[in-house]
């Protein structure tokens, strides 16, 4: 009996077209196109930003500072003749500007002169792209300016330490692979379709209670147990195929199309697992009682996706969790759908082991119980 | 075969009872059928015959074993062909037959061969690799009927069998449901159709506001129920002649005319003389036994469709 549901609700869902769409294609989608589009978030270009110099100094500390610049930032465009059209625009991404009498002030502390060097960026330049251009100018001209100094001392010292490397440093403690767009939106997104089973499952549990086939099928005997379990095991399967190819877009297809790879080095297998079998119980659980709730086919097509978009937008899928504000991120505790990501970051990311995921497991076995029995008890009266 | 006694019912949220003391039998070889307007308990009887709803007080027994017992064991012995369609229409007709083949006994061959003799049966042969949801009303019906027939059932409960169907399915429906009862079903066919009942069912069982009106065999229920006259006379004369029928039996205006019921065919021949000697014209005139339609709403004093 059990066999003969889960090979039926399998035969349906395979033709159920929108529903497979929704299943696989759509996280696919959003996989390439998020991780693209976020790239720079992770690993800001500062290398590739196309820029300019316009020196009106021509002397040697101006000189230096553009090279020193070059260095970091990578070499300069020509300079187009309307260059402020050209920032303005986006064409250029900034412009250097070296007034005349910059080198004077930088080499005479006594100068009164108020030339600077100033960074001059299209309208549109991320925020934190700006604040790291702007730094980076200040340390150099920080630089040469000490430089310039210990110069004109009688002692004579070492100053090209004070170009190179200095004695400070800053890494991310990890000992998993470097956080990417590819990393972080993987398992977003593997979140997001894993729970879309909602309008799947219940789409299709309304037209069969709504057809009558449900009646058919408990008059035949089934039990609501073997009903609800009937449906619980084939998409289970079918999260482990969703989770199988979402991965397999990010380690393979991402790199062939000029993405950066999703790492699995080090990945403890177990753990990410544990975390799937965690999110996929607690989505098809939600789906369920979602399905046990709704009455009609459109209720059904509207209330999935909406708790789908919100938990996703709440839960730090969609916008990811460090760049909200304070306020946000405690709300998004409480998305089933961020428990989920945060075990699986922690897996893909972190190289969690099964027991760093536990917490994560246990508030989505929770969530799953809590769920099954609101189902279960719904199922009863509704048939 | 089915023996339900004194069957109530009644729903948690409601304030008067589905069912209140239902009793009536169904045999093997025969077709009853089950008349009542909308909320006379017919929907609540099939469901507890599915065993879709559990029952609150009352026996209902399959060869004298509990329909509980009967149900746990072999539940395929019952069968439905609900109102609705229900089956699965992104599925083929012959995945339907299988996907319902496959929750009871059957499997392998046995399970195949039931599924060829149910599409022969059905006379949908030619459709079996059709999508259910692109087959006609009537296809959908005789596919309906397909699966309730999977399973061998010894009990089949047909609820409006016929809603929404053409006229040949509806024949074709009618015959074929003859022809299970011909050859050993028991089988219950609840329809708001008078004359579809009329033409199959052995016996008949009337409910009203989930009781029981009235049953038994059909012809003699039709003859028990009188005789009826139509009567409409010329002019404007209905109010003179309802009063002087009266004393004949009982008179309702009907349109232009009145309707009376005969106590006895001989009182017609004195009812003729009574209007003539009133000088009254008659200009439609219609007599025999009432049918099932006019028996029911002579029981219950409104129509089956309300």
């Amino acid at each position: 009996m059990l066999l003969a549901l889960m090979k039926k609700e399998l035969l349906a869902l395979s033709r159920d077209i929108h529903g497979m769409g929704a299943l696989f294609i759509m996280p696919m989608v959003f996989i390439i196109v998020m991780s693209m589009a976020l790239k720079d978030v992770y690993t800001p270009a500062t290398k590739s930003l196309a820029y300019a110099v316009v020196n009106q100094d021509q002397g040697k500390t101006a000189d230096k500072l553009i090279e020193r610049w070059a260095v970091e930032a990578g070499a300069a465009q020509s300079l187009p003749e309307q260059w402020q059209d050209e920032v303005r625009s986006g064409r250029l991404k900034y412009v250097l500007l070296v007034e005349a009498g910059f080198s004077k002030v930088m080499d005479d502390l006594a100068s009164k002169g108020e030339a600077k060097a100033r960074l001059i960026t299209e309208p549109g330049l991320d925020n934190s792209v700006f604040a790291t251009n702007r730094m980076r100018l200040l340390a150099i001209a920080a630089q040469l300016r000490v430089e310039g100094l210990l110069a004109k001392l009688p002692r004579k010292f070492n100053t090209s330490a004070l170009s190179g490397d200095a004695p400070v440093t800053a890494e991310r403690m990890s000992v998993g692979p470097r956080p990417t767009a590819v990393q972080q939106n993987v398992p977003a997104w593997l979140v997001f379709g894993m729970f879309f089973v909602v309008a799947s499952i219940a789409g299709l549990f309304v037209e069969e209670r709504a057809c009558g086939a449900l009646s058919r099928l408990r008059s035949l005997g089934a039990k609501p147990w073997q009903l609800i379990v009937s449906k619980i095991v084939p998409y289970l399967g079918v999260n482990g195929v969703q989770a199988a190819l979402m991965l397999a877009v990010g380690v393979w297809l991402m790199p062939e199309i000029g993405g950066e790879g999703l790492s699995l080095q080090g990945v403890h297998w177990g753990a990410l697992l544990l975390m799937l079998l965690a999110i996929s119980l607690a989505a098809v659980s939600l789906a369920l009682a979602v399905a046990c709730l709704v009455s009609t086919h459109a209720q059904a097509s509207t209330l999935g996706p909406i708790l789908n978009v919100l938990m996703a937008a709440l839960g730090g899928v969609m916008v990811p969790l460090f760049v909200m504000p304070a306020v946000m991120q405690k709300i998004a505790t409480y998305s089933p759908m961020n428990w989920g990501l945060e075990g699986l970051l922690n897996v893909l990311l972190r190289n969690g082991d099964v027991a760093s995921v536990l917490p994560q497991v246990g508030r989505l076995a929770g969530f799953s119980t809590l769920m099954l029995l609101t189902a279960f008890m719904l199922f009863r009266r509704r048939i | 075969m089915l023996a339900i006694r004194n069957l109530s019912f009644r729903y948690l949220t409601a304030n008067v009872a589905a069912l209140t003391e239902v009793s009536f039998e169904a045999r093997r070889g025969e077709v009853l059928g089950l008349l009542g307007p909308n909320g006379a308990g017919k929907t609540t009887l099939i469901a507890h015959l599915s065993g879709l709803l559990p029952m609150q007080s009352g026996d209902i027994t399959i060869d004298q074993q509990p329909l509980a017992a009967v149900r746990a064991r072999q539940p395929t012995r019952i069968a439905v062909a609900p109102q609705e369609y229900a089956f699965y229409p992104s599925l083929s007709v012959a995945e339907n037959l299988a996907c319902f083949a496959g929750l009871g006994s059957l499997s392998g061959s046995d399970k195949k061969s039931r599924i060829a003799e149910c599409l022969v049966f059905s006379q949908l042969e030619r459709y079996a690799s059709v999508h259910a949801d692109r087959l006609s009303g009537g296809l959908k019906r005789r596919l309906n009927l397909a699966i309730a027939l999977l399973h061998r059932p010894e009990l089949l409960l047909f609820d409006e069998p016929t809603v929404g169907v053409d006229p040949q399915s509806r024949a074709f429906l009618l015959q074929a449901i003859k022809q299970l009862a011909q050859d050993g079903c028991a089988v219950i066919y609840t329809s708001h159709y008078m004359e579809e009942v009329e033409a199959i069912a052995d016996r008949v069982v009337i409910l009203d506001q989930g009781r029981v009106l009235i049953q038994g065999v059909l012809t003699e229920l039709l003859n028990a129920s009188g005789t009826l006259l139509q009567l409409a006379v010329e002019g404007d004369e209905s109010e003179r002649l309802q009063t002087l029928l009266s004393p004949f039996g009982e008179v309702t205006r009907q349109g232009a005319g009145v309707q009376l019921t005969l106590a006895s065919r001989r009182s017609f021949a004195a009812v003729i003389a009574a209007v003539n000697a009133a000088n009254l014209v008659a200009s439609h005139v219609r007599f025999g036994h009432a049918d099932l339609e006019q028996l029911f709403m002579s029981l219950t004093h409104h129509s089956l469709r309300d």
